[in-house]
């Protein structure tokens, strides 16, 4: 099992260097199709090691080399293959390679292909260690590499400024929650001397509530970087830059699921910390709407899609956070699978109109991209809930949980916002593929994709359609090492008005969508867009330009200010002043010396009579 | 009866128009002159003091700072003869060779 | 093999004084062997070096003055054996990336060679007088590299770098003095041997006077806020291989000292000045990251950051356990690769425009895309990205301190973010975006030279990211025994409560 664990991991490695070599050369397709298969084998690998576990295999735990020695602290380069990381893995992969094989076309005319292929294979082998790792320290080198390959792929196209602007804002926010993380890990390694899971999980139980409330709020402030939840998600919608597979892949299939990921690893932390978990699920459930408001508006089809990938993010962490683990980790997969099929959609349309992104342009494109149209479709109504997408099945799971625990609250906003998802799904499609085909009047001339794109594509449409049958051999796999979720007897009884309630809601907003754009292109009338709300959500909650004059623009102006004023006028300046007064005073007693006898004798007079002086007063006190 | 305090105060009045002297002077014959003011006012204290303590130490130094000031005034005046005849006046404010 | 430290201190200036007798065409190639040999040499000794051991090794110990205990005391443990060995490594570096059309090129080679023996010398004298010599004798080739071979403000600056660091190493010998002296009232003995001195128990108010003495004389060197601002000046105007110099290994003799001289002699005190230290280590780390933001040409960005990475140093020291002080002296390992490279890498566009503006560039990435690859990864190892030798040291530093204090842990922290906004925008404001200057289109990538620096340099900090055991575990035996040393002679409750307890006899095996 050792070689099947090794290879999953160090297979994207051998396929980023591969391509890296040619980093700087011209399109070559072997890069591509070496990666894939590289990917593919790392997928295969997975699969044997999940059907391992499946089959109640042994978990597989390695060590492979140590990393750091110091003092008491000891860290191996570990991993561990149980349920939970190869259920990740397995949807690493699986995404990985569909998004690899699709790149193939989206990046045919890109200068850099191959450097595009080493950069997103270096991403795969990052989020392996991430899942893999067997501790926190591990977990952190796979945070950090898929940080930096979010930041190379976002500024892929690094001639563009926003691009570059994009990335640099994604590592930097990133980099604030990891502090928080780091602070975290240094939590735990004081008070539990040891980063390994095992360890310290076995501690917990015996520890300090605070401590824990600590540590736990630390690690999920990493967490809340990484998955781009409120206050640091502005970075999320911007990474949109890249080029689209990226988007599917890294930003909203697995990199961004991280942050879920370490919740579920930190189960047995978070459970004993119930206070932080409800903070977790507010937050969760906050963002779920604040995203979803964003998404309603919204005008570039890719922004859309990134705030429904938010939105989706923040169901996860209501699951987690009420404890619903295994739901949490259910949603995440089938998320992974509806949200990078919709990107890839995504992508084709963008293709298809030369890298256009205002849906407002488009409109009518079923006609010439029928295909593509059928798979967002089927992405959407996963998206949106709908029986018997796999979304229905997790998403409703997610509003069972906070109906049952009681908070009622969180329930009422989840429920909203499944409304809410549901329409803007929607008008995104009906805008892009219905209506009036408005790209004629901007001269585009849309095409279909590549054959293997779609072809490509596929798997994850069956998978969103089919995901949500499996939840009861899900459940039973993962909960081999995830606590079980006890749903309350009542629940029962009101499980079949719940879900009729929300797809309620989800038809409702479907059906808005669909028939205010029959009635009127582009869904919002002019009045309303004038309105207060609508300016209000089109500029974001207008929070990118408070942390732009909140943050940023301060940064800069007390960066100058403390090196022209601070630096340079008073702390350089004060050394220089000691400097200068010696000199100074060089130059003033320099008169001293004019040579002139006369002069000499009064000086020796003079100082002759200051050390008498002293020598009385010495004497005098010393009596 | 004279008692010591009358010498040192004779020793202090004599050491004073000395260093005075030494302090307005520009002439160097008169800068001699007041530095053996100095000298002997100096002795006089030494003398004095050692005749009140009886301890011979005190005149013996007297004796030595009169010979010491007697070589030093011989070679003195021979350097000041000697600048003289080179410069033509012995004035102080001409000896400017050592300006910084 | 008995004198080895000898022979290595000693080789290069002989090697200095013989290169007068070689002519203009053979001494390039001739200072390149010489710092080779050096570079092998000191390699023989990391492989004899018995990493089992944790006490000095290969000591010389000849008496010069015997009345006052002054004597040619060498000797070597783990802490000083790889920062010996980074001297070497780095002088090579530096002697190779010297370009041929430099002026006065002997001088410049021979310089350097005499600058490689005080520097190794200062790294292995365990006497402090000793000590006190090579310190003071490396600020005079340095003074010339900077005054000689530098850029406009040059004498303006060698003169700020040489008196400021002189003034505070003076206040460091009246320390020195007095220690000794003390010893003597002591003991009966004159003696300025450090591991005699380490005997030594002080009482709690000597130890803060003469903690400030030293201290003085090594913050300058480190340079800690608020003595920092000659620093920016020297890198600013020193050519290339001064930069690397000076930033490679010149300011790691400030820590190191601190480590040598300051813990061990004065626990007490050290703990006493934690958190003095620690807060003007909390403002070297976030206002000259700041300060650093706010630069415009490229070179001065990374003296500055380089400040800011000596804060994350002083913190890791004066965490005092084991974790903090072998973070910290591995992060001066990597601080001095790293911050080496990166002037390197700025030498590099300096040299084909001259000019180190970042203004005049921007779009390099398209121009020069090897170049921008080996400087992204030394950005990103600077930035402490984990598996880049920058992870490792900063990691254990914070680690450590944050056994101190949480708090100002957290607060330099933001080493971790700040670090990466001015160095990312440094990135983006030279690599990134479309060739704003035409003549920048025409600029070649890397050449032979520069690749010989480079690659070396880029292949150590992935691998000492990735496998970094080979130095840290010989760094944490020694640094082990130095806490226990400090432990013993803590005498102060609070020094005993601050400095762990470590069992040496599980470091023998």
């Amino acid at each position: 099992m050792e070689l099947f664990l090794y290879t999953a991991l160090f297979a994207p490695l051998a396929g980023s260097l591969f391509a890296g070599i040619f980093g700087a050369s011209p399109k070559n397709i072997i890069t591509g199709l070496v990666t894939s298969s590289l990917i593919f084998l790392s997928f295969v690998s997975s699969l044997f090691l999940f059907v391992h576990l499946y089959n109640g295999g042994e978990i597989v735990h390695v060590e492979m080399m140590d990393w750091i020695m110091a003092g008491d602290l000891s860290v191996p380069f570990g991993f561990v293959v149980d349920n939970v990381s190869s259920t990740m893995m397995l949807v690493v992969t699986l995404v990985s390679t569909v998004v690899h094989i699709y790149s193939m076309g989206y990046m045919e005319h890109d200068k850099g292909f191959n450097r595009f292929f080493s950069y997103l294979s270096a991403f795969v082998f990052s989020m392996m260690v991430l899942v893999m790792s067997d501790n926190f320290l591990g977990l952190f080198i796979g945070w950090e590499g898929v940080g930096l390959c979010s930041w190379l792929l976002i500024g892929f196209w690094y001639h563009k400024e926003s691009a570059t602007w994009a990335a640099n804002e994604a590592f930097i926010m990133n980099r604030i929650a990891d502090l928080g993380m780091l602070i975290g890990i240094f939590l735990i390694y004081w008070n539990f001397g040891s980063l390994q899971y095992d360890e310290v999980f076995s501690q917990v139980a015996e520890t300090d509530t605070t401590i824990l409330t600590w540590i736990g709020i630390f690690l999920f402030i990493g967490a809340m970087g990484k998955s781009a939840q409120f206050p640091l998600h502005t970075w999320l919608a911007d990474a949109m830059e890249g080029p689209t597979p990226v988007s599917a892949l890294i930003h909203a299939a697995t990199m961004v699921t991280a942050g879920v990921y370490l919740v579920i690893r930190a189960n047995e932390l978070y459970s004993l910390i119930p206070e932080v978990g409800y903070f977790i699920a507010s937050l969760g459930a906050f963002v779920a709407f604040f995203a979803a408001t964003m998404a309603l508006v919204n005008r570039d089809i890719k922004r859309v899609i990134a705030y429904s990938t938010l939105s989706q993010l923040g169901y996860m962490f209501v699951a987690g956070g009420l404890g619903a683990y295994w739901i949490a980790l259910f949603h995440l997969a089938t998320h992974a699978f509806f949200k990078a099929l919709l990107f890839l959609g995504a992508g084709n349309v963008m293709h298809a109109m030369d890298d256009e992104l205002n849906i407002m342009k488009m409109g009518g494109m079923r006609k010439v991209m029928g295909w593509t149209a059928i798979l967002m479709i089927v992405a959407s109504l996963a998206l949106a809930g709908i029986y018997p997408f796999a979304g229905f099945f997790s998403k409703d799971k997610i509003l069972e949980v906070a109906f049952d625990s009681n908070h009622y609250i969180l329930w009422g906003v989840l429920w909203v916002t499944a409304g809410l998802t549901a329409f803007y799904s929607f008008r995104v499609v009906m805008l892009v593929f219905f209506g009036k085909e408005r790209y004629k009047d901007f001269g585009f001339h849309p095409h279909e994709a590549h054959k293997f794109m779609l072809w490509a594509m596929s798997p994850l449409a069956v998978l969103a359609i089919i995901a949500g049958f499996f939840e009861h051999q899900f459940y039973n796999f993962v909960t081999g090492v995830l606590p079980h979720y006890n749903f309350s007897e009542e629940i029962h009884h009101v499980v079949g008005q719940l879900i009729l309630v929300t797809t309620g809601i989800a038809l409702t907003g479907i059906g808005i969508a669909v028939f205010s754009n029959m009635y009127r292109e582009g869904v919002f009338s002019t009045v309303l867009q004038n309105n207060f709300i609508y300016r209000f959500l089109d500029n974001q909650w207008y929070i990118p330009k408070i942390y732009d004059e909140v943050f940023a623009k301060p940064y800069i102006e007390l960066s100058t200010l403390l090196w022209n004023r601070v630096d340079v006028k008073i702390v350089d300046a004060t050394v220089d002043g000691i400097a200068k007064f010696l000199h100074t005073t060089g130059e003033k007693t320099r008169g001293m010396q004019s040579g002139n006898l006369s002069h000499m004798l009064r000086w020796v007079v003079a100082g002759f009579t200051l050390l008498l002086v002293l020598a009385v007063v010495y004497t005098y006190y010393s009596i | 009866m004279i008692t010591l305090e009358d010498y040192i105060v004779l020793a202090t009045l004599l050491f004073m128009i000395g260093l005075y002297g030494v302090i307005v002077r520009t002439n160097l014959l008169m800068l001699f002159f007041a530095t053996e003011i100095m000298l002997n006012s100096v002795n006089i204290a030494l003398v004095a003091i050692s005749n009140y303590y009886e301890d011979l130490t005190g005149q013996m130094f007297a004796f030595f700072i009169i010979a010491i000031a007697a070589s030093e005034v011989a070679i003195g005046l021979g350097l000041l003869i000697l600048w003289y005849k080179r410069h033509g006046n012995i004035d102080l404010n001409t000896l400017k060779s050592m300006k910084g | 093999m008995e004198h080895i430290l000898s022979i290595l201190i000693f080789f290069p200036a002989i090697a200095g004084v013989l290169g007068f007798l070689i002519n203009r065409d053979g001494i390039r190639i001739y200072a390149i062997t010489i710092t080779m040999l050096e570079f092998l040499i000191s390699l023989v000794l990391w492989f004899q070096f018995d990493s089992s051991q944790i006490g000095i090794q290969f000591v010389e110990n000849i008496p010069l003055i015997p009345e006052f205990g002054v004597g040619y005391f060498l000797g070597l443990d783990g802490i000083s054996l790889f920062l010996v060995v980074l001297t070497t490594f780095m002088t090579m570096i530096g002697i190779v990336s010297i370009p041929e059309n430099t002026k006065d090129m002997r001088e410049l080679l021979l310089t350097l060679l005499f600058l490689e023996t005080t520097m190794v010398g200062v790294f292995v004298a365990l006497d402090a007088i000793l000590f006190y010599i090579f310190w003071e004798l490396s600020l005079v080739p340095m003074l010339y590299i900077i005054g000689h071979w530098g850029g406009e403000k040059r004498i303006y600056a060698s003169i700020k770098f040489f008196l400021y660091t002189f003034a505070g190493s003076l206040i460091m010998l009246i320390g020195m003095l007095v220690m000794a002296y003390l010893y003597f009232q002591a003991t009966g003995i004159w003696s300025f041997n450090l591991l005699e001195w380490y005997r030594l128990q002080l009482p709690v108010d000597y130890q803060l006077w003469l903690f400030g003495a030293f201290f003085l004389g090594f913050a300058i060197k480190v340079p800690m806020f608020p003595f920092h601002t000659w620093l920016p000046y020297a890198h600013g105007q020193a050519p290339t291989v001064g930069s690397v110099i000076l930033a490679a290994i010149l300011l790691k003799m400030g820590t190191y000292g601190f480590i040598r001289f300051s813990l061990p002699l004065y626990p007490d005190a050290s703990v006493y000045f934690i958190t003095p230290v620690a807060i003007l280590s909390i403002i070297m780390v976030i206002y000259t990251a700041m300060v650093a933001y706010a630069q415009k040409d490229i070179k001065q960005l990374v003296a500055y950051s380089s400040i800011s990475h000596m804060g994350v140093v002083m913190l890791g020291i004066f965490a005092l356990n084991p974790e903090g002080i072998t973070g910290s002296i591995f992060l001066m390992i990597s601080h001095g690769i790293v911050s080496g490279a990166l002037f390197l890498l700025v030498g590099v566009i300096y040299e084909r425009k001259h000019t180190k503006m970042m203004s005049e560039f921007g779009g390099l990435a398209s121009v020069m895309p090897r170049y921008a690859l080996i400087f992204g990864i030394m950005m990103m190892a600077s930035v402490g990205l984990p598996l880049t030798i920058g992870f490792v040291g900063e990691f254990l530093s914070f680690v450590g301190f944050y056994k101190i204090s949480h708090v100002m842990t957290i607060l330099g922290g933001t080493a971790v973010i700040v670090g990466a906004i001015y160095m990312l925008g440094a990135y983006k404001k030279t690599f990134f975006g479309q060739v704003t200057k035409e003549e920048n289109r025409k600029l070649s990538d890397l050449n032979f030279r520069e690749y010989a620096t480079l690659i070396p340099l880029t292949l150590l900090v992935i691998f000492l990211g990735v496998y970094p055991k080979p130095v840290l575990e010989p760094v944490d035996k020694s640094v082990k025994a130095v806490v226990s040393i400090m432990h013993q002679k803590a005498i102060t409750e609070e020094g005993k409560n601050t400095i762990p307890l470590i069992d040496l006899s599980k470091e023998i095996k």
